[in-house]
Parts: C-alpha cells; structure tokens; sequence
C-alpha cells in the first residue's frame, strides 16, 4: 500500500492506493503520525484508488478509527468501490465506521 | 506491481521412473537468473502425505516436483506458476535458507489434477503466493474471471492466517491490546529474523474437478481451537474477520489439524454463494 497525504485546516487526508493487507502495519504508523500531527478538524481516508483490502487492513482502518477518536477528531472512510468496497460490506463496517461511497 | 517479461521456460519435464536428480531444468532469463533442480520422481514426504490425507486419491504414475532454489521474489514466483505443464502433478518446493526442504524426498505420489507450492514463510510473506495462484488457475481456464476476486480473498485470508498466527505465532488478538498494531508489527518484525521461524513451510494445495476448486493451506505453527470460530465475533475487534470472508464467499471451509489446515471449497459453475 502507499498513501499520499493532503492536509487543510479543515481537514487532512490520506489517499491509499494498492492492496492494504497484513504486510502494511509500517505503512500505517506512517498514516497514525498524520493524526498524531494534525491540526486539522477532520481526517478522510479515500479508497477510490485501493485494489484491494483484507481483514488485517479493515483492523487497520479501525485503529485509525481509534486514533482518530482519541484527538476527538472525526474520520471519514470515502469512494471504497470494487473488492475494497465488497470486504467493507462483507464485514459490516459501516455500522461502525463513517463510509461515504 | 508490474513484473517484466520472463523468459521462464520449462526444458524437461520430470519421469515418474527415474529417480536422478537433474539439475537446471528450467531456465530463466540472465538477468533474473535462479537455479532450478527438478528431482525426478521425487517429492517431499510430509507435503505429499499432508496432501494425500487432505485429498483422498493419488497418482502414483505422475509424481513430479520443482526444487526452488535461491532468492524467489513475486515476479520469478509468478513467471514460474505461468509455465507449469497442463498435464501432470507438479509440486513447487522452495528450498530454504540452507538449501534444504523438510522430508526425506522418498519417491512419494501427489494427488491431483491440482499443484502444491510450498514457501518457507519468509518468502511467502513477501511473494503475494494467492496472487500468483489465482492468476495461474484462472490462465489455465479452472478459476473464471467473475470467481476471481472472491477465491483470491478466500486463499489470501488463509495464508495470511498460516503465516501471522501459526508459523510467526502471533496470536489473533494482539491488535486488540492497546497500542496493538505497533506490537504486532514488532512482533512480526522480530520474529522473522529467527531461521526457525524463517524456515517453517506454508503449503497451498490447489485440486480441481469438472467446476469443482479445492485450496488447501497448511501451516506448521501451534494451531488454534477450532471452536475459537463458533464465537460471534465483536465488530469492534481489529482481528477475527478472516474467516468471516471465507465463509461468506467459499461454498465450504473447514479447518484441521488442530488449526493447521484450512479447506476451501468453490462450486465454480454455480452462483456464488
């Protein structure tokens, strides 16, 4: 997986791109770091552009959830489609997390 | 991540009758260049007589296996599935670090019609070996495109499972801890430099029928309870949802030796389930 980060005042984002799977915990201490960071109001991670997600990288998601949460700032799970967007459902993510398709 | 041409290619297939050893069966482009040893006749005890219990029948007139020797990364893994014969029972065994494979290579028959890889773990946590499967199943025509996505899940989520939680021995629920994911990732980090843990194999074992694909993953770690999966699992939980997917997208999973052996089971002609 590899991610590119934007970050406004309103809001930081992180776009991943590729297979987010159980290989990718360094990655996501890269993405926990934007939140520890961030000054911003708000933080989205866009899967428009992720091929593919395992059961690891939903855990994955949900620890940003937590980190996110912590800082009291409110993420955004946006444009999953394809296999990504089938494990979010698979998995019933949507009760928990906030997922704009 | 796009791999470039290869020039793999198989110069001799093996004879079920001899039982030399033949080395540089298959050859492979100079720049990318791993030897190869092809024993004729020969395959791994324990991966064969695993395979043999998982499947039931044998052939014994079709014992065949590839020594993979050196260095294997995700493109030679997958230029080396894209040239296996149509015909015949190959068993691809990588060697490890000390350039040996567990057993004692006893002239042992494979079931089949199928394949059997088998990668010490730490090549199979950095090859993407479903990838490789499924591009192989579905460019011999057994695995159609619209099963791709979903079989492809299913084998990756038993792979991930064999590798993390039973050859690396990280238990399931370390992500759940407080400040799980960076002890996972140490734990994963630190435990793939012992050669032990290095060396444990993960074998996929790939069978099919008229419309029929059955995976096998088998593992060499500690194994878990099986009942362990009759447990709702809590939707807040970072882990646990492996098998969630597998049973939502195979037609049958079942689990043996003690959490060692993951079946999965496609009806492939009919609608997913």
């Amino acid at each position: 997986m590899d991610f590119q980060a934007r970050s406004t005042p309103e809001a930081i984002e992180a776009r991943l791109t590729g297979r987010l799977e159980f290989t990718d915990h360094d990655r996501l201490r890269e993405i926990v770091v934007l939140i520890e960071e961030s000054r911003s109001q708000r933080f989205v991670i866009d899967l428009s552009k992720l091929e593919f997600i395992d059961s690891a990288g939903l855990g994955m998601l949900l620890i940003l959830q937590e980190e996110a949460e912590s800082r009291s700032i409110p993420m955004t799970v946006r444009g999953a489609q394809g296999d990504a967007l089938r494990s979010i459902e698979l998995a019933r993510l949507g009760d928990i997390l906030t997922i704009i398709k | 991540m796009r791999c470039a041409p290869s020039s793999w290619r198989v110069l001799a297939t093996s004879s079920p009758s001899s039982s030399d050893v033949a080395p540089t069966d298959v050859a492979a482009d100079p720049a990318d260049i791993r030897r190869f040893v092809v024993p004729r006749g020969r395959v791994a005890a324990d991966a064969a007589a695993r395979a043999a219990r998982r499947f039931g029948a044998v052939r014994p007139d079709h014992a065949e296996a590839v020594l993979l020797d050196g260095p294997l990364d995700r493109c030679g893994l997958a230029a080396l599935l894209a040239v296996l014969p149509a015909d015949g029972w190959p068993l691809l065994v990588e060697l490890d670090e000390d350039g040996a494979a567990h057993g004692d290579w006893p002239a042992t028959p494979m079931p089949g019609p199928g394949f059997l890889l088998s990668l010490t773990t730490a090549t199979a946590f950095a090859v993407q070996s479903p990838v490789a499967v499924c591009d192989a199943l579905e460019r011999r025509g057994i695995l159609p495109e619209r099963r791709r996505s979903a079989v492809e899940l299913c084998l990756h989520e038993a792979v991930a499972n064999a590798l993390v939680h039973g050859n690396v021995g990280v238990p399931a629920d370390t992500r759940d801890q407080p400040d799980g994911f960076r002890l996972f990732g140490e734990r994963v980090t630190a435990a793939l430099r012992d050669p032990a843990v290095r060396r444990r194999r993960v074998d996929i074992l790939a069978r099919w029928g008229e419309g029929t694909l059955d995976l096998a993953v088998v593992d060499e770690g500690g194994g878990f309870d099986p009942a362990a999966l009759e447990r709702p699992a809590n939707g807040f939980a970072r882990s646990g949802r492996g098998f969630v997917f597998m049973r939502a997208l195979a037609n049958a999973v079942a689990v043996r030796d003690g959490g060692r052996c993951t079946l999965l089971h496609f009806d492939l002609h009919g609608p997913p389930p």
